[in-house]
């Protein structure tokens, strides 16, 4: 059967399979692999897919044209009490708290659902993602117990037909990573953005969502979905972080071979040392309760990557809690021009004059998303990555936990096998040595080998370096011109997320401040000074 | 639906003998009537009629404190296991460990002093009974009593962080305090002629509790939307802080037991549970981990536990208006 081949890498790729497309088939559509959309035998799914939705509902010829069908199939296809049948529901928008009123009608809040199904100490089966239970595109992650990762799925051709989009490995194959559905996903794994208290965008505890989000009419508010709805609490905690961990640690069941080898080692260092995605963090205090006299608490993993460098591997001192006075938070938003934009509709809030306004909760940033946190954990427990390469590496150019080009640079020295895991991190650290010689002062090579230095017993040298830090960035933050300049470093990493797949589907994921805040990307120094990137 | 004819105690337990949980319900009858007049739109089920089709909302949070989620993973399982004074969500919880350290049992309770208090009034025997089958020795009404003769909720036996616990005692965990942040939730708020329904804006301008815990913005956000639309609400009976969930995805056992098998809910039924307990036997001491960390910490467990208290509301034609805040 021929095959039209669609030349697009993204994963508007999708968006452009022809609405007459195969009616009522699956069509195996792995951008990178095939040249576009072909059909499916029950042969090729049998071969292929091992996921419940795969062998409940499509080998049975089943392809349902909403997200409730799709459910109510899972029920039919499996008996009383099996977990499939256990259902839990999230919500989130982009837009879910503006504030009420008819200027609030024009944005796009991008409210759509998540649906969890099964259950098990390591995760999840099935993930359903849809902006409607009735109407609109169905994407889909499975979990394929038999070869292990998420199989993807989405509809496509106006919802007439369903495309399977790849397997969680994909994400890390040369061919198909980076493309299609893997833009967002880029190491195969769940993607919750904000994944972290307070939860950004998303009904939790300390921010409901609640039926006046919905245009009046609109009947998703009465949906036993909407009724039924969980916090992100719970998506963190049950479904987001087993789900990436379980995915993490069947890669590496995959990557280590019986002789000691592992595969591909630089893909891992990569998720290391680069910023393949992100994870959004914000103070855990509403932009709207802030007022002068109170502190607004701001994410450390902003400043320094906490998470890994004062996680239990490497055991370095963890940041204060850093502060910021709310008179300064609040006339940062007017210095500015902080507001809510939504370019797609023109919708902008406030729109009165002199008045300003940030994301619901305040300093929203990206941080060092899990799943590379995940990574980096299984890597040092795998022995590919000792704590001290791992130290060393993390700690050049610590003050820039995300988009660091200094610290991406050593991913050139990444040896690209490692016939002997146990051997790996020593033949990494001497390539940079080697490397670091021939370098310029100032270089990362000799940055990473001044780290070096300090040897097995790197705890201390680091810890009065982050020290040092931390209490530069105290200062800093306490004056007004000080929190300015933290705020143009924040929108030039927001600027960075934006350009990104997963933030540019939606204006309102941050604020949008004066474009001559952060006309070039900027760096923090070890002395939380604000350079521009050179 | 006929008028509640007298309020349950929370969970719906057993201690209190008929004349007894008459005298809870007096008690809290007296607590809803302090609110019920000046806030028209909480009522007290037990003088007001609730409608058959009422609507009743969970509303749900967190048991680990959100106040304190500074510094490592760690440093807040550490601070928060060993101060309850910190564990301000209407639930808290001791650890108990082995000669090597490891974590035997975590017991949450949301059990409220309100109604130890009240038990061990009506039937010392029985408040003292639970303490003996709690904390698994003699324990006389003297250990209960404060200097003044009255029920201390710190006695020596209920403030520990390292053994058994038998109800909360920081000093907001009370379900009056609760009752009294859904009544003054219902006055809806503007700041500068702008409406204010932002959780923590709502309970910093209503002065509604902290304005950064899980529990209080949770509380008068939910009420505050329900109030809005013209509801008359109150707290479904029987009136509780409620343990809803041990979340156990994530947590994996050496030898693969479900950890499921690990929670068992030991006061209250399941859908009204007030004591849980995460009890780990021999063959797996040291041999559990949560998120893939190995538990040291009852906070590891507190951040996955679910405390709730249930909503009921209903059209009553309202028309609020907004009041300013308070400061």
């Amino acid at each position: 059967m021929s095959v039209t081949p669609i030349d697009d890498r993204t994963c508007r790729a999708f968006d452009r399979v022809p609405s007459d497309a195969n009616p009522g088939a699956l069509l195996r559509f792995v951008v990178g692999e095939d040249p576009g959309p072909r059909p499916m035998s029950n042969a090729d799914m049998a071969a292929e897919l091992g996921d419940p939705f795969a062998t409940l509902l499509l080998r049975a010829g089943t392809f349902p044209r909403t997200a409730e069908a799709l459910l109510a199939g899972i029920d039919d296809a499996t008996a009383a009490g099996d977990p499939l049948r256990s259902q839990m529901t999230f919500l989130l928008g982009e837009g879910s708290q503006l504030p009420d009123g008819p200027d609030a009608r024009e944005a796009n809040r991008g409210m759509r659902f998540i649906i969890a199904r099964g259950s098990a100490p390591d995760g999840i089966d099935l993930l359903v993602s849809a902006a409607s239970p009735t109407a609109g595109v169905i994407e889909v992650m499975a979990w394929d117990r038999r070869a292990g990762g998420f199989n993807l799925y989405r509809t496509v051709s106006d919802g007439r037909a369903w495309a399977f989009a790849g397997n969680s490995r994909h994400a890390i194959s040369a061919a198909t990573g980076g493309k299609g559905p893997f833009e967002s996903h880029p190491s195969g794994s769940l993607l919750m953005k904000e994944l972290k208290f307070p939860w950004l965008h998303w009904h939790s505890p300390p921010a409901n969502i609640f039926a006046r989000a919905f245009e009046p009419g609109d009947e998703r508010a009465n949906h036993r979905w909407f009724k039924d709805k969980l916090g992100a609490d719970v998506l963190e905690t049950s479904v987001a972080i087993p789900s990436i961990d379980r995915w993490t640690a069947k890669r590496f069941e995959g990557l280590i071979g019986a002789d000691g080898s592992f595969q591909r080692p630089g893909r891992v260092v990569e998720q290391v040392v680069t910023t393949p995605t992100v994870n959004i963090v914000t103070s855990n205090r509403s932009s709207g309760a802030v007022t002068n006299g109170i502190e607004v608490d701001l994410p450390a993993t902003f400043f320094v990557d906490a998470d890994a460098l004062a996680g239990p591997q490497l055991g370095l001192a963890a940041p204060p809690g850093f502060l910021v006075a709310g008179e300064h938070y609040l006339a940062a938003l007017e210095q500015f021009g902080s507001a809510l934009v939504d370019r797609t509709t023109g919708f902008r809030h406030p729109r009165e004059p002199g008045r300003f306004a940030d994301t619901h909760f305040a300093f929203a940033v990206p941080e060092r998303a899990f799943e590379d946190q995940s990574t980096l954990r299984a890597a040092i427990e795998a022995g590919l990555l000792t704590p001290r390469l791992a130290a060393c590496l993390l700690m050049v150019d610590f003050p820039n936990p995300v988009f660091s080009s200094r610290r991406a640079a050593l991913l050139a020295h990444a040896p690209a096998t490692a016939p002997a895991t146990a051997a790996y991190s020593e033949e990494m650290a001497n390539r940079i040595l080697a490397a670091a010689d021939a370098a310029g002062d100032g270089s990362p090579e000799r940055e990473f080998a001044d780290r070096w230095a300090a040897g097995a017993d790197f705890v201390a040298p680091f810890d009065a370096l982050l020290q040092a830090y931390y209490d530069a960035v105290t200062a800093r933050l306490a004056s007004r011109a000080g929190y300015f300049d933290v705020v143009r470093l924040a929108e030039s990493r927001r600027l960075r997320v934006r350009a990104m797949p997963i933030g540019a589907e939606f204006d309102l994921l941050f604020a949008t401040l004066r474009d001559d805040t952060a006309p070039r990307p900027l760096r923090m120094t070890p002395t939380a000074t604000i350079d521009e990137e050179t | 639906m006929p008028l509640l004819d007298q309020f349950a105690p929370p969970g719906d337990l057993e201690d209190l003998s008929p004349v007894g949980r008459r005298a809870w319900s007096e008690a809290l009858q007296a607590v809803f009537g302090r609110f019920t007049g000046d806030f028209l739109q909480f009522i007290d089920p037990t003088a007001t009629d609730v409608p058959d089709d009422a609507d009743v909302a969970l509303v749900s949070w967190g048991a680990f404190p959100a106040t304190q989620r500074s510094g490592t993973p760690e440093q807040r399982w550490q601070r928060v296991d060993a101060n309850r004074d910190l564990q301000d969500e209407y639930c808290e919880w001791s650890v108990e460990r082995d000669d090597a350290g490891e974590v035997r049992a975590v017991t949450f309770t949301t059990e409220t002093p309100d109604y130890h208090a009240h038990l061990f009034g009506v039937d010392a025997d029985a408040a003292l009974g639970l303490y003996e089958q709690f904390v698994g020795r003699r324990v006389t009404a003297r250990d209960l009593r404060s200097a003044a003769g009255e029920y201390d909720k710190n006695n020596a036996f209920n403030t520990r962080v390292d053994g058994p616990i038998v109800h909360l005692r920081q000093a907001s965990n009370t379900l009056a305090a609760a009752v009294q942040l859904a009544a003054e939730a219902t006055i809806l708020r503007e700041r500068d002629g702008q409406p204010v329904t932002d959780a923590q804006s709502l309970v910093a301008c209503g002065g509604l509790g902290e304005p950064l815990r899980n529990s209080d913005p949770q509380i008068a956000a939910a009420v505050n939307n329900l109030a809005a639309e013209g509801r008359d609400i109150t707290l479904a009976a029987p009136p509780g802080l409620y343990i809803t969930d041990l979340m156990t995805n994530g947590i994996q056992t050496r030898d693969g037991t479900d950890p499921k098998t690990l929670w068992s809910i030991q006061r209250g039924s399941s859908q009204h549970a007030v004591r849980g307990r995460f009890e780990i036997p021999d063959e797996l001491a040291g041999g559990v981990t949560v998120s893939g960390r190995p538990l040291r910490f009852g906070s590891q467990l507190a951040e996955r536990v679910g405390v709730g208290l249930s909503v009921v509301s209903f059209p009553a034609g309202r028309r609020p208006t907004r009041e300013p805040c308070r400061s």
